[in-house]
């Protein structure tokens, strides 16, 4: 909002709140621009106090006149708090979107295109990993930059392999298959996950050599439901029905959680990302996670990207600002401090740097070189919701895997048909 | 559905005397007169209502018919029907509304029974009365989030439930034993609400209806059928649609607790249509599913209240 | 008055008693997580002594943030709304309850669809609506929609009561030459007291706790109310439940202190029965 902040213990000034508003354009020197993210989010402040002690000063000082005001929001409320601001005409001018909302926002039309509106758009956007910056793209045009990024690697409890007597963390899908009997005698499942969405089913999907669309994004039928991931997630439903992955996959929340799962050593090996490190460090402070790269199939070692990206709103009154803004989070001031705060960079150049701050990034960094983006289309939180239905069909046994893909890629067929008309 | 209006929620009376009984109103009097004070005591809180309740709810009925684009200034398409068309063959929102349904129909009864019980039990003066009635009371004020957290402990395939059963049930897993643990969440976090209403009912039931019992020689069981009951009757009708009107509503403690999972199985209407609207952001389709939601808790409604005055007048 | 407990009595408060434990234990398990250190926290099975114990969730919560800033905001904004609304739904109820005019089955028709339309649906529209009235981001904008909102549940609750109430009071006053708001401000709110106690409890419970249109209207973090804080505590990956645990304890307070207040007048509220009597 555009309201200073300087207002303290304003309890009663509030009866002149509609004053104030109308009062606003006349105190209004500098630009002030408005950015919302979840930084803050958790109760951890770390990432936050980055921003507000050290970025935006830095920031603020090297372009007098533009003043930045950042608003923290909760993670799970914040798409609906940008939509109903979006029918108001009330957006800020910046905002750290989740990549999946990226297409979404764009086709509502609130987001600027910044290959149109940056001049130097292709120099910057050169610099990122292309799996992280293909988040921002929707219909030949590019709405945002990568801000921060992560994917999922593997990550493996050794006292589960001692305790099945392997020696290393699969490498393969075979000696993933390999290792679940022996890890079944110990009690431990091979493998755990918390669900059937993209996130979760697309790094096996890819390893596995297939896909979920054609690369034009306009046909479903014909790769989903291919004789490679119907191979991939057979593997997948074999170790389910045979014990060796919990009922967590398919939306079980009353089983043990990943986080909770793998440092215990009742599961062997699991996704995940970058932030668990801190996580495990705060609760399981005798847990040495060990990171691998993804089981590699057919397809070889792919995995997913994650993270936010930053867009600036159409209805920004301070557009050249905002995408001052948007230049300086590609810096090597912005995009360093933030690796020091638990982010991943989402600029290459950066990752030694990365690495020697904190050496685990380095299979991270690793894997997001091939690492892939879901699909980018408006409609993709629907992608999610069909595949944990289908799926949790086929792994409950009600439907053959086959079947199971072939109707999820039927629906999917419809969303892309509804995207390109 | 004239009898919402007739029928009353009188917490004291059976037949109370006063229903629809108008004041001040002699035959010479200027019409306008006699309805000034009646428009002045309703007016302010009407005005209210219609400017910042009323009229969101037309253009949320309006948004169900039109191709509805959420962003300031974009225009949207009229689609009539469509909407209304499309949900009648939507199997998810079937699924949705029979859970909806299950629900309310395991929580209602549960709360009103437990609630009437406790409110009973602390009908009798004593210094531990106010302490009883803060401690039963609690639960209604502690955050959906927490108390959602701990029935997530309970019902977990390591929780207390399956440890204190006996079982290695995986509750949250399956359609069924998760509508078990919601159902549980709700009717535990309800008491205490229609506990807090029969107590201030239960005060207005009349001792010397009591008494009078009494000295006929009726029993504690006969004086609660014959005096109490019928007492609290319209409270009773109040409190049951309420809570019918909140189970269908159900939403907060689904959506912490399994979010429909596993496979959107356990999603009820509420879930369906906030996923639909602000994760989908199918805003026209979204108020659609209010909109006949609305209209069947209306529907239902307007039938309790009948059932609840042929009862009171049998 | 005898003295002794009675066996009906000690059956009575024994099984209050069991009663009470079972709706008690999920906050006893929050207030013994609010001294716990974060990796005690999730710990399977539950620990119900926190061992070690820790005061750290209360400190950051109080002295990191604005929480005490926050908690005004909340108790601003719900007291004003609380009281407006039981007033103008009292008067509303009363106006419903003993008068007869045209339309009147019809209005209160309307009103009841305020209880029945789910309130997420209308957050788009009154977030337009707050935007053309100047009420975004303001506490007043929330105190508004907040009276607006529990209006209608409130004067069905008391409607009933106001009928209940015995008619020839109101005559003897009426003949007295008292007017139609000395009536109602001098008798019917007295003699309502129960049911007005239990409506504001309901009040101040429901502005208290919400959390959907104050995060839709506030942005400005000088107009942050408490359930928008406790949200923020939780993160998409990995919450700190130990404080948001203690944040909701210190957000519980000032309802159990309402409601304590306030249920007092169960008690005193005069019985239709002992009024005739």
């Amino acid at each position: 909002m555009k309201f200073p902040t300087t207002r303290r213990g304003a309890l009663l000034s509030m009866v002149a709140g509609a004053a104030v508003m109308l009062a606003l354009p006349a105190l209004a020197q500098d630009v002030t621009i408005t950015f919302w993210g979840s930084y803050g989010n958790g109760g951890n402040s770390t990432q936050q106090d980055a921003l507000n002690n050290t970025l935006i000063p830095a920031f603020e000082a090297a372009h007098p006149g533009i003043k930045v005001q950042y608003v923290d929001v909760p993670y799970d409320s914040l798409l609906q708090k940008l939509t109903t601001s979006a029918a108001g005409g009330e957006l800020p001018d910046l905002v750290r979107a989740d990549l999946g909302w990226v297409p979404q926002f764009a086709k509502l039309g609130v987001l600027v295109p910044l290959s149109d509106a940056m001049a130097d758009f292709q120099e910057l956007a050169d610099k990122t990993y292309p799996g992280v910056l293909a988040t921002n793209l929707y219909k030949g045009k590019y709405y945002g930059l990568p801000l921060d990024t992560n994917t999922r690697v593997l990550v493996t409890s050794q006292e589960a392999l001692d305790a099945a007597g392997l020696s290393a963390p699969p490498a393969t899908f075979d000696e993933l298959k390999a290792s679940a009997g022996k890890l079944k005698e110990a009690g431990i499942s091979v493998f755990a996950d918390g669900g059937l969405g993209a996130w979760n089913i697309m790094p096996w999907i890819w390893s596995g050599g297939g896909d979920i669309t054609d690369p034009e994004l306009t046909k479903s039928t014909g790769y989903l439901d291919s004789a490679q991931n119907v191979a991939t997630i057979q593997m997948l439903v074999d170790l389910y029905n045979a014990g060796q992955i919990p009922n967590l996959i398919i939306g079980n929340q009353g089983a043990t959680g990943t986080s909770d799962g793998l440092p215990s050593a009742e599961y062997a090996n699991i996704f995940d990302g970058p932030w668990m490190a801190g996580i495990w460090k705060d609760q399981y402070p005798d847990f040495t996670p060990i990171y691998a790269s993804v089981p590699a199939g057919p397809g070889g070692s792919v995995s997913v990207v994650g993270g936010e990206d930053i867009v600036v709103t159409a209805s920004s009154p301070n557009q050249e600002a905002a995408l001052e803004f948007v230049r300086f989070t590609q810096s090597e001031l912005f995009q360093v401090e933030m690796v020091k705060t638990g982010q991943m960079t989402v600029l290459p150049a950066y990752a030694e740097q990365q690495n020697a701050i904190a050496p685990f990034y380095a299979t991270f960094a690793e894997q997001l070189k091939t690492a892939k983006n879901r699909l980018a289309i408006s409609s993709a939180s629907k992608v999610d919701g069909i595949l944990n239905t289908e799926l949790t069909a086929a792994f409950k046994g009600e439907v053959s895997v086959q079947d199971a893909l072939t109707k999820a890629a039927g629906q999917i067929d419809a969303l892309l048909a509804e995207e390109n008309s | 559905m004239t009898d919402l209006v007739r029928e009353q929620s009188s917490p004291t009376l059976v037949r109370h005397p006063t229903s629809g009984v108008s004041h001040g109103v002699g035959a010479g009097m200027q019409p306008w007169r006699t309805y000034l004070t009646p428009a002045l005591f309703v007016a302010p809180g009407f005005l209210i209502y219609t400017v910042f309740v009323l009229c969101p709810m037309v253009q949320a009925v309006l948004m169900s018919v039109f191709d509805y684009k959420v962003v300031a200034g974009a225009v949207s398409t009229f689609i009539g029907a469509t909407n209304y068309i499309r949900a009648f063959h939507d199997e998810h929102l079937w699924l949705s509304l029979s859970n909806s349904g299950i629900y309310m129909l395991f929580t209602v009864p549960p709360q009103i029974a437990l609630g009437l019980g406790v409110a009973l039990l602390l009908q009798h003066k004593s210094p531990a009365q106010p302490f009883f009635r803060v401690l039963y009371y609690l639960p209604v004020v502690t955050s959906w989030v927490v108390v959602t957290l701990l029935f997530k402990y309970l019902f977990a395939d390591r929780g207390l439930i399956n440890y204190l059963l006996g079982l290695q049930v995986s509750w949250l897993s399956d359609r069924w034993t998760a509508m078990v643990a919601i159902c549980a969440l709700g009717v535990w976090k309800g008491i205490g609400w229609s506990m807090m209403i029969f107590i201030a009912a239960l005060q207005g039931v009349p001792n010397s209806l009591i008494e009078a019992a009494k000295i006929d020689g009726a029993g504690p069981w006969q004086r609660f059928w014959s005096v109490t009951i019928p007492a609290i009757w319209p409270t009773m009708a109040f409190i049951t649609i309420m809570l019918v009107i909140g189970g269908l509503n159900v939403f907060t403690s689904v959506q912490a607790m399994t979010d429909g999972a596993p496979g959107g199985s356990t999603d009820v209407v509420l879930t369906y249509m906030y996923r639909t609207t602000f994760s989908f952001l199918d805003f026209g389709y979204g108020s659609t599913i209010a909109v006949l939601l609305t209209l069947l808790v209306f529907a239902l409604s307007a039938i309790q209240l009948r059932v609840f005055r042929n009862e009171a007048t049998a | 008055m005898s003295k002794r407990v009675s066996p009906a009595d000690a059956l009575r408060l024994v099984t209050l008693a069991i009663g009470a434990l079972v709706m008690i234990t999920p906050f006893l398990y929050m207030v013994s997580t609010s001294f716990k250190a974060q990796q005690y926290v999730l710990k399977i099975p539950p620990q119900f002594i926190p061992d070690p114990a820790t005061l750290s969730n209360y400190e950051r919560v109080l002295v990191r943030g604005d929480f005490g800033q926050y908690f005004l905001n909340s108790l601003f904004v719900a007291v004003t709304a609380t009281a407006i609304a039981v007033l103008l739904s009292a008067m509303m109820a009363y106006g419903f309850a003993r008068y007869r005019f045209p339309g009147r089955e019809w209005l209160f028709r309307i009103l009841l669809l305020g209880l029945m339309i789910p309130a997420l649906m209308l957050i788009v529209p009154q977030f337009v609506l707050a935007k053309w009235l100047g009420l975004i981001d303001t506490l007043w904008g929330l105190i508004v929609f907040y009276v607006a909102g529990n209006l209608a549940l409130n004067t069905f609750l008391l409607r009933g009561f106001f009928q209940a109430l015995p008619q020839e009071l109101d005559d003897a006053m009426q003949i007295d030459g008292a007017n139609a708001w000395r009536r109602f401000i001098g008798l019917a709110l007295p003699l309502a007291r129960p049911a007005l106690a239990t409506a504001t409890i309901f009040t101040f419970l429901a502005t208290w706790d919400e959390y959907a249109w104050a995060l839709t209207s506030i942005t400005s973090p000088e107009n942050k109310t408490l359930p928008i804080a406790v949200a923020l505590l939780q993160g998409p990956r990995g919450t700190q439940w130990g404080l948001v645990f203690a944040a909701s304890i210190i957000a519980i307070l000032p309802v159990i202190a309402v409601f304590l207040i306030f249920q007092r007048h169960f008690v005193q509220g005069l019985t239709a029965g002992a009024v005739k009597g």
